[in-house]
């Protein structure tokens, strides 16, 4: 990959990368560890907060602080440090602390654009978030953005 | 009239308006707004038909495009299907010089945005790539800008004698109408714009700052 | 006024603003909760060698400011869906609003949408997006 990418290139990443699943990982999540998450994002709510409340639940993006063994797939072009671009989140079902999760990652999307930082390349990477049973609970997008180097 | 030349829907990447949600938004808030210009980012939405909603809104809904050149970011507007084959509306590699001259050869015109900013502002490239030559009109407030970037493009569009437009550069509902441009004429159609912008029958207004 | 159902909101409505702790003793507890311990989100000095203005507040965590003003607005708000474009970097120590406005209320699915933006001392959006938030009916 040249440092300067071409939308040909693109097209070729994205014919490579996209939707095809290159890790998958278990993650355990601790009651304790949720409600720290939950305290000092300034949540109120009880449910996120209280052990012992019903619908007890680790806060709605807390999965956006679970990372795969990768981000990108291992063979995916180097194009310079990898900054966060941004997140979303898609909330499915509740994630309950005490439960194992298993997430499987995958390039969801891949493109250009030029910002105030000079011309970049973005990734999403997408985390589908699963209970043992099978069940999907939420998506994690990031978006990677790849600064081209100056010319 | 006053319209927001620079806003993004969700068919831009980074937008996350929808359409119907800005039209909602102009009446709920009162905002002056007689209407707005999509410019989506690297491409031109052929498929849209947003007739409907400026007929229900009472909205003039406009559609243009921003581009990317190696002296940054570039709305156009009067996009035609001829236009459309001149150059790859997608790259993010075009040359300044190329949409300048084949916008203002198919009709349209091609007005460099928020040309204060680093990087994707023309005023960050003059030093190095010299003035270019055919700009005639600039965005001057641009509702995404920070620090001096909109004093940066006042100042020297007033040195190089362009005229200066200005647009919201939304991308989320609320964010509609900060910038707008006043027009002394009716704008009903994308031709009616151009018209005006070549007529320099304009005046930017900032209503971030208009209380 | 709290919100418990989805007739209670209005459109265009702002959601009351709220100032995160942004100190850098929080956003490093939180970066070493997440395991993303690194100087950059925990000493000023570090960060500004890496050239950035100042320790930076993590994108999970304005992420979570954001959630959090959602359920100070309306408890029993489920989020169903949120997207956050980082713009510009949020400096820890620094003040920073948390902001909400509804922008689509669609009556049938329960669904409220909110732009939501962190914005810094002089107004300039940090970090903005939208979430989708169902609400009982």
């Amino acid at each position: 990959m040249t440092d300067n990418v071409e939308q040909k290139d693109i097209e070729d990443l994205r014919e490579r990368f996209l939707n095809r699943d290159f890790d998958e990982k278990e993650f355990e999540i601790s009651a304790e560890k949720t409600i720290s998450y939950a305290r000092l994002c300034g949540e109120t709510a009880d449910r996120f907060l209280d052990e012992n409340h019903p619908d007890f639940q680790a806060s709605s993006t807390f999965v956006a602080s679970l990372s795969g063994r990768r981000v990108l797939p291992q063979d995916f072009p180097k194009m310079g440090l990898g900054m966060d671009a941004g997140k979303g989140v898609e909330c499915l079902q509740p994630v309950r602390p005490g439960k194992k999760l298993i997430g499987r990652t995958h390039v969801h999307d891949i493109y250009t654009k030029t910002g105030r930082s000079g011309r970049m390349v973005f990734a999403v990477s997408r985390i589908e978030f699963y209970d043992e049973d099978g069940n999907h609970l939420a998506n994690s997008d990031s978006r990677v953005v790849m600064r081209e180097k100056s010319k | 009239m006053l319209l927001d030349l620079h806003t993004h829907s969700i068919k831009s990447d980074d937008g996350r308006a929808k359409v119907e949600n800005y039209c909602q938004w102009i009446k709920a808030k009162a905002l002056p707004l007689d209407g707005f210009v999509l410019t989506e980012h690297r491409q031109f939405d052929d498929e849209s038909d947003y007739s409907a909603l400026a007929e229900k809104f009472g909205l003039c809904i406009l559609k243009a495009s921003e581009v990317e050149t190696e002296y940054g970011h570039v709305l156009v507007y009067g996009v035609t299907p001829e236009l459309q084959k001149a150059f790859d509306f997608a790259s993010t590699h075009l040359e300044l010089a190329v949409v300048l001259s084949e916008s203002k050869k198919h009709g349209a015109m091609a007005v460099p945005c928020h040309p204060g900013r680093p990087k994707v502002g023309m005023f960050a490239h003059t030093d190095e790539l010299g003035i270019p030559e055919g700009v005639e009109i600039v965005e001057i407030h641009n509702g995404g800008s920070r620090d001096q970037e909109d004093q940066i493009a006042i100042d020297n569009a007033e040195a190089l004698n362009y005229r200066g437009i200005a647009g919201s550069d939304s991308h989320i509902v609320s964010h509609i109408g900060r910038c707008a441009t006043k027009f002394s004429r009716n704008i009903n159609s994308i031709n009616d714009l151009v018209e005006a912008l070549k007529a320099g029958d304009f005046e930017a207004v900032n209503l971030k700052t208009a209380g | 006024m709290s919100i418990a159902t989805l007739s209670d909101v209005e459109f265009g409505v702002e959601l009351p603003t709220f100032e995160p702790d942004t100190s850098l003793k929080t956003v490093g507890t939180f970066a070493e909760l997440v395991g993303w311990g690194g100087a950059r989100f925990s000493d000023h000095e570090a960060a500004r060698k890496e050239g950035l203005a100042g320790a930076m507040v993590p994108g999970i965590l304005s992420q979570g400011y954001l959630v959090a003003m959602i359920h100070q607005w309306a408890p029993p708000a489920e989020i169903k869906k949120i997207d956050t474009v980082f713009r510009a970097p949020v400096i820890a120590d620094e003040p920073h609003a948390i902001n909400g406005v509804v922008t689509d209320i669609d009556d049938e699915e329960g669904l409220v949408e909110v732009d939501i933006t962190v914005t810094n001392e002089k107004g300039e959006t940090r970090v903005f997006g939208t979430a989708s938030v169902k609400l009982p009916q």
